[in-house]
């Protein structure tokens, strides 16, 4: 059996559903960069947030942590379904179904993204090495989610696609954050995600706005913005 | 007197008679005697380096030619190891079939009395690098090698305005190449205090000096093995050289590069450090992409063999490093068999890219052409040649049951078992290294479909191509006999798996760093690598293959006993249509979807003209389109450089205006400074 | 009874060997054109048409059996090569651990090897291609072996993740593993290396979206461009062996994902449920490529190294994870 590896009947399940949320978490940012459908591209983000809660749920039965329950429920609504949903309307509503720039061809993107993800587990060395355990393991996949949601918020023009880059980023280090510390306190957690709907609801303001200003939600449109 | 020992005097006393027969014997005879001893020289090559594999020592030690001028340095010797045995083996077996192939092939100003006294000397220079046992042995062979192989490089000159811009390129790289090695062998004679080989491996050398030797050596080494980037002169040198030269050139001459690098990181500094390996792999890896991706766009035969040489040296020197790299992560087994493959690469390449240079050069024979564009149809015309080079480019693109394909099994077998996860800089490079070999090897494999298909099969896409008969006996000769070296090599990969371990014996593992048996012989000729539990018996393969094919072909003959075939007049071509040879794919057309694909690196310039007629501009009357792929870094980088020098040289020579009294004040000056600098 | 090289080479295993193989062969060889009718009629079917039956490209091939092939002028391969791909494809067949992993010692099924004898067929039909003279010809073979050279590294490093975790390339040892720790399949290094395998697998036997089998349209065929000059029973054989080739690469696929089945040593029982299970798994698969292929349409040329580069990069992250997370 290969990652991670468990040495208990019980822990094994554990390490089996740490492996598949983890690795979904990290094939659906991935494919993130492949799709040019913004819809398709909502809809990867909101199996994300899946993955996420079923993470979460994972870490709170392996720590024995109720009260971490209630995050998962937290993080299914807001990140599989009402962030996801919400910028699925404000790409309908914005008429940009397309992601249409090339700023990074997607197969250059693709090929990009292994190199991060390398760099990612590379990097995390010192991470894994202080607290070895299961659940350490596999956090330079937080790491990786966070380097991804750079890349999509670097390669991407749609305003839409930047909100998906930076949700992905904040994915990453909600990933990494519960697995390294068993999850920051609920109270810090719920406030981030209220901070990330806020942005969502005021971007999504913006971009309708952008929309009736210049017909086009295009941030590179947005180069005129200054004195 | 041991069997090596014979060689090494044959080999000067042939190429003595080598060089006589050239100066002395009528045009008509001096090809064939010429090229006979020439023969004979890499026969005596052959067998000394088969007598040092098999670890027969010989040390010669030459009279001081230079007598006092040497000095206190130890005098000149001869004394190849297993090592140096294993590369003049195949250097020798190469200048063997490469001399047979120039008895028909050499005319015009190849077969002129320079042409045939700089080739023995070429060879004889060649021969010596390996069986050096000191370094100014070293590079008298590696100086002798560079200065004949430019005369040879530059021999149709004067029919050929071309021929002297590569003769430039190549006398320009070639020497850096010397200078550079110079600069790194001093440091190492500085530290050991001696000239051998034998004192400067025995030497502990300090950690930064062995560092700057290191990189030295191997840029001068790497110049020769024709990497990226001081790869500029191969596409050039090697295209208009004489094909039997070209083919020397190429499959030998480039192996003295990689034999130096082995030399280097395996004897004389084997304590390498951790980022040796790393460097070459930087250098190694890109050369093996961008050799074969270059190639894959080519349409000039000799010119894509040029850059599959690139690719191929690449793969060599990446296999080096790999072994360097593992040697530092404790898995001494993977480090061995990654080294085992990159003497098996060499052999394979030497092999296969032996036979394509002289069946580039049959085909120029023949029909007078160069241009893939421009041939077709060959294989009615020039059987022998057609399956002489369809194996050799089997071999190249690395299929069973050819040599190329076992070596590159060899190499894939190491790379997936080398994972040590202490050292994750490694591992992490693994998996991206698997990458590139593939994809290499995918373009390897575009590359010589599309070399033996436009050139051999089809319709002829020129006259000269539509009146190609086979080439002399000689040549046939030598193609046969390297095609059947290239199945040989394939087929019976225990034996040479064999002798490339015998040949590592001198390098790392007398450090005792392998314990067990890494590669060993097994079944029917096949190679088993025991520590790594794989195993490949090409033999058993074929046969398996053989038996399954049999009820294939008999139910096809019993089919056709009964329903022979019927010769119809057209194609079909989706409607019977009358097509014109020119309808058909060229090699440029073959490349065209991979020079999209890849646009970005190779940054093609393309150029379409359309001409309309004057009464309505909806009327073409004719278009003209141009592709043209350069070498992006030959643009990039030496081109800016050149004209960098050029500017200098202009400025440069405002300072002499051709008056005496000017130079003799230079002199003046000089000699003022000389003395300050000597009071001081 | 895993096929590790390590096994002297004796006649005994030698013989059972070759008697697993050529059963495997004569299996496959008699089910390809019966999967090629199934994926047909399921399409046919899921398009609303009523379609020819199951056994209409074995009657097909009966009938080019007995027809005469033509020979244009400057032709030289016709004949040959469509022998030596059937050759290669049966060879393919001959090495895949389809209904055992019982193998002969000395031509243990490597993975590389595999793949080599893969790219045998490849080269075969691009020649052919290329033999015929023809603008299709030369068409077909320029793309069809772009897109072999850009699948290439997807290939082995899918292969390369598959051989981590027994720490060997041969395909036999790898089943053997995923016999015995079936959770393994699911595991998500595995699940990565599968898919892009299956993208292989696609672009290899010319599939839907890489290439439409059922098209004649110009601009847009690559494997029937290549075959256009083919005849009689030439034609019966380029198509028979790659038929065959699907149906090997399908089953592999299958046997990789669904282990069970699989006879790991030779006896009667076993063989005759491996011959079951072969049978129904390539269906099946087969069955379900036709259903997907429904709902698809042939991606341009050039945005097929996109979906080659998706692929890489799954083959790539299995084995990535699979070294530095632990």
């Amino acid at each position: 059996m290969l990652w991670p590896q468990a040495a208990a009947p019980e822990s094994a399940a554990m390490a089996q559903a740490l492996a598949l949320t983890t690795g979904l978490l990290l094939l659906t940012a991935v494919l993130q960069l492949w799709r040019r459908s913004l819809s398709g591209s909502t809809s990867l983000l909101a199996i994300q947030g899946a993955a996420l809660a079923g993470l979460v749920i994972t870490v709170a039965i392996a720590e024995g942590a109720p009260e971490l329950f209630a995050v998962a429920l937290l993080v299914l609504a807001l990140k599989a379904a009402i962030i996801p949903m919400l910028l699925h309307r404000t790409a309908l509503k914005t008429g940009g179904t397309l992601e249409t720039s090339h700023r990074v061809h997607p197969t250059a993107g693709l090929l990009w993204a292994a190199l991060l993800t390398t760099v990612a587990f590379l990097a995390a060395r010192p991470l894994v090495s202080a607290s070895p355990g299961p659940l350490t393991k596999v956090a330079p996949v937080g790491l990786a989610l966070v380097l991804l949601g750079f890349l999509v918020l670097l390669t991407r023009h749609q305003a839409v696609s930047q909100l998906v880059g930076f949700v992905i980023l904040d994915n990453g280090i909600a990933t990494v954050a519960f697995l390294t510390s068993g999850g920051v306190p609920l109270i810090v957690e719920i406030g981030v995600m209220i901070d990330v709907l806020f942005v969502v609801v005021i971007l999504r303001v913006l971009a309708s706005q952008m929309r009736s200003v210049f017909g086009a939600t295009d941030l590179d449109d947005l180069t005129e913005l200054r004195d | 007197m041991t069997v090596v020992d014979l060689g090494l005097a044959a080999q000067f006393l042939f190429a003595l008679a080598a060089v006589v027969a050239a100066l002395a014997s009528p045009t008509a005879y001096r090809s064939r005697l010429a090229g006979t001893l020439s023969a004979g020289i890499g026969v005596s090559g052959a067998v000394a380096g088969a007598g040092a594999l098999g670890g027969t020592t010989a040390t010669w030690t030459l009279a001081h030619p230079l007598g006092p001028a040497i000095g206190p340095l130890a005098p000149l010797t001869l004394a190849p190891d297993r090592l140096g045995g294993f590369f003049l083996l195949v250097v020798g077996l190469v200048g063997t079939i490469a001399s047979v192939f120039g008895i028909g092939y050499a005319h015009g100003a190849a077969a002129s009395r320079t042409g045939w006294t700089a080739y023995p000397l070429f060879l004889l220079g060649m021969q010596l690098v390996p069986a050096a046992g000191d370094v100014l042995t070293f590079l008298g062979g590696w100086e002798l090698m560079a200065l004949a192989s430019t005369v040879l490089v530059l021999s149709d000159h004067a029919h050929r305005p071309r021929v002297r811009s590569a003769g430039i390129w190549y006398a320009v790289m070639t020497h850096l190449s010397f200078a550079l090695l110079a600069l790194g062998f001093a440091v190492l004679t500085s530290v050991a205090g001696s000239t051998r080989f034998a004192d400067i491996a025995g030497m502990p050398v300090g950690e930064s000096t062995s560092g700057v030797a290191f990189v030295l050596l191997t840029l001068g080494f790497v110049t020769k093995a024709g990497l990226v980037p001081v790869h500029v002169w191969l596409p050039r040198a090697h295209p208009e050289a004489p094909s039997h030269v070209s083919a020397v050139m190429s499959a030998a001459m480039v192996k003295m590069g990689v034999y130096g690098v082995l030399l280097t990181v395996t004897r004389l500094l084997p304590d390498a450090a951790r980022w040796w390996g790393l460097a070459l792999l930087a250098l190694a890896l890109p050369s093996a992409l961008y050799g074969i991706l270059q190639a894959s766009v080519a349409s000039d035969l000799k010119r894509l063999l040029a850059y599959s040489t690139t690719e191929n040296v690449g793969l060599i020197l990446t296999a080096v490093s790999v072994s360097m790299l593992t040697r530092h992560t404790g898995t001494a087994d993977v480090s061995q068999i990654a080294l085992v493959a990159a003497l098996l690469l060499v052999a394979s390449h030497a092999a296969f890219k032996t036979v394509l240079f002289l069946a580039a050069g049959a085909i120029l024979a023949a029909t007078g052409e160069r241009d893939l564009d421009r041939m077709g149809g060959l294989a009615g015309g020039m059987p022998v040649t057609a399956a002489a080079f369809g194996v050799a480019a089997l071999g190249a693109a690395a299929l069973p049951v050819t040599s190329g394909f076992v070596a590159e099994w060899v190499l894939l077998q190491s790379l997936i078992h080398g994972d040590v996860r202490t050292d994750r800089l490694t591992t992490a490079l693994l998996p991206a290294i698997v990458a590139v070999v593939a994809l290499t090897a995918g373009l390897a494999l575009l590359t010589f479909v599309k070399a033996f298909g436009i050139a051999f099969l089809a319709r002829p896409r020129s006259e000269g191509a539509a009146a190609a008969h086979e080439v002399s006996f000689a040549m046939r000769g030598a193609l046969v006999a390297g095609a059947a070296g290239v199945l040989a090599l394939g087929l019976l990969p225990g034996l040479t798996s064999s002798g490339a371990l015998a040949a590592l014996t001198s390098g790392v593992s007398s450090r005792g760093a392998v314990g067990a048996v890494v590669a060993q012989p097994v079944g029917l000729g096949g190679i088993e690598l025991p520590t790594l539990g794989a195993l490949l018996d090409p033999t058993s393969l074929l046969i398996l293959g053989l038996i399954l094919t049999v009820p294939i072909v008999a139910i096809s003959w019993r089919l056709a006993l009964g329903i022979p075939r019927r010769a119809v007049d057209l194609q079909w071509g989706c409607g019977g249509v009358r097509v014109s040879p020119r309808m058909q794919y060229t090699a440029t057309s073959f490349a065209e979807p991979l020079v999209r694909v890849f646009g970005d690196t190779l940054r093609p310039t393309q150029q379409l003209e359309v001409e309309r007629a004057k009464e309505s501009r909806f009327v073409v009357v004719g278009a003209t389109y141009k592709q043209r792929v350069g070498d992006v870094i030959e643009d990039r980088v030496y081109r800016p450089v050149a004209r960098l020098l050029g500017r200098i040289g202009d400025k440069a020579r405002t300072v002499q205006n051709g008056s005496i009294h000017r130079y003799l004040a230079f002199s003046f000056a000089a000699l003022v400074a000389l003395l300050v600098v000597v009071v001081r | 009874m895993s096929a590790s090289p390590a096994v002297a080479p004796d006649l005994t295993s030698t013989a059972w060997g070759l008697l697993a193989v050529v059963l495997q062969c004569c299996v496959l060889a008699a089910v390809s054109p019966i999967l090629i009718g199934v994926m047909r009629q399921v399409r046919y079917r899921m398009e609303g048409r009523i379609g020819p039956g199951i056994w209409q490209p074995t009657r097909d091939l009966l009938k080019l059996a007995r027809k005469e092939p033509l020979v244009a002028p400057g032709v030289r391969l016709q004949g040959v090569m469509p022998i030596a791909m059937t050759g290669t494809s049966l060879l393919l067949v001959a090495l895949l651990p389809l209904m055992s992993t019982v193998t002969i010692p000395l031509v243990p099924d490597d993975l590389f090897v595999v793949v080599g004898v893969l790219l045998l067929g490849t080269v075969a039909i691009a020649l052919l291609g290329l033999d015929s003279g023809t603008a299709f010809g030369g068409m077909g073979s320029s793309r069809h072996m772009t897109i072999a050279a850009l699948v290439e590294p997807t290939v082995l490093v899918a292969v390369y993740a598959l051989s981590i975790p027994v720490g060997s390339s041969a395909l036999s040892a790898i089943v053997d593993a995923r016999i015995a720790e079936p959770v393994s399949v699911v595991s998500p290094v595995s699940l990565l290396a599968l898919v892009a395998l299956i993208i292989v697998v696609v672009a290899e036997t010319g599939r839907l979206p890489v290439d439409n089998p059922s098209t004649h349209l110009e601009l847009t065929m690559v494997h029937e461009a290549m075959i256009l000059e083919a005849s009689g029973r030439d034609l019966g054989w380029v198509e028979f062996s790659s038929w065959l080739r699907l149906a090997g690469l399908l089953g592999l696929v299958a046997n990789l994902a669904l282990p069970w089945g699989v006879a790991q040593s030779m006896s009667i029982g076993g063989l005759a449920v491996a011959i079951v299970a072969i049978v129904v798994k390539v269906m099946l698969a087969g069955a379900g490529v036709a259903a997907v292929e429904v709902f698809l349409a042939k991606v341009r040329l050039f945005k097929v190294p996109e979906l080659l580069a998706a692929s890489f990069v799954m083959a790539f992250l299995a084995v990535t994870a699979s070294y530095l997370v632990v």
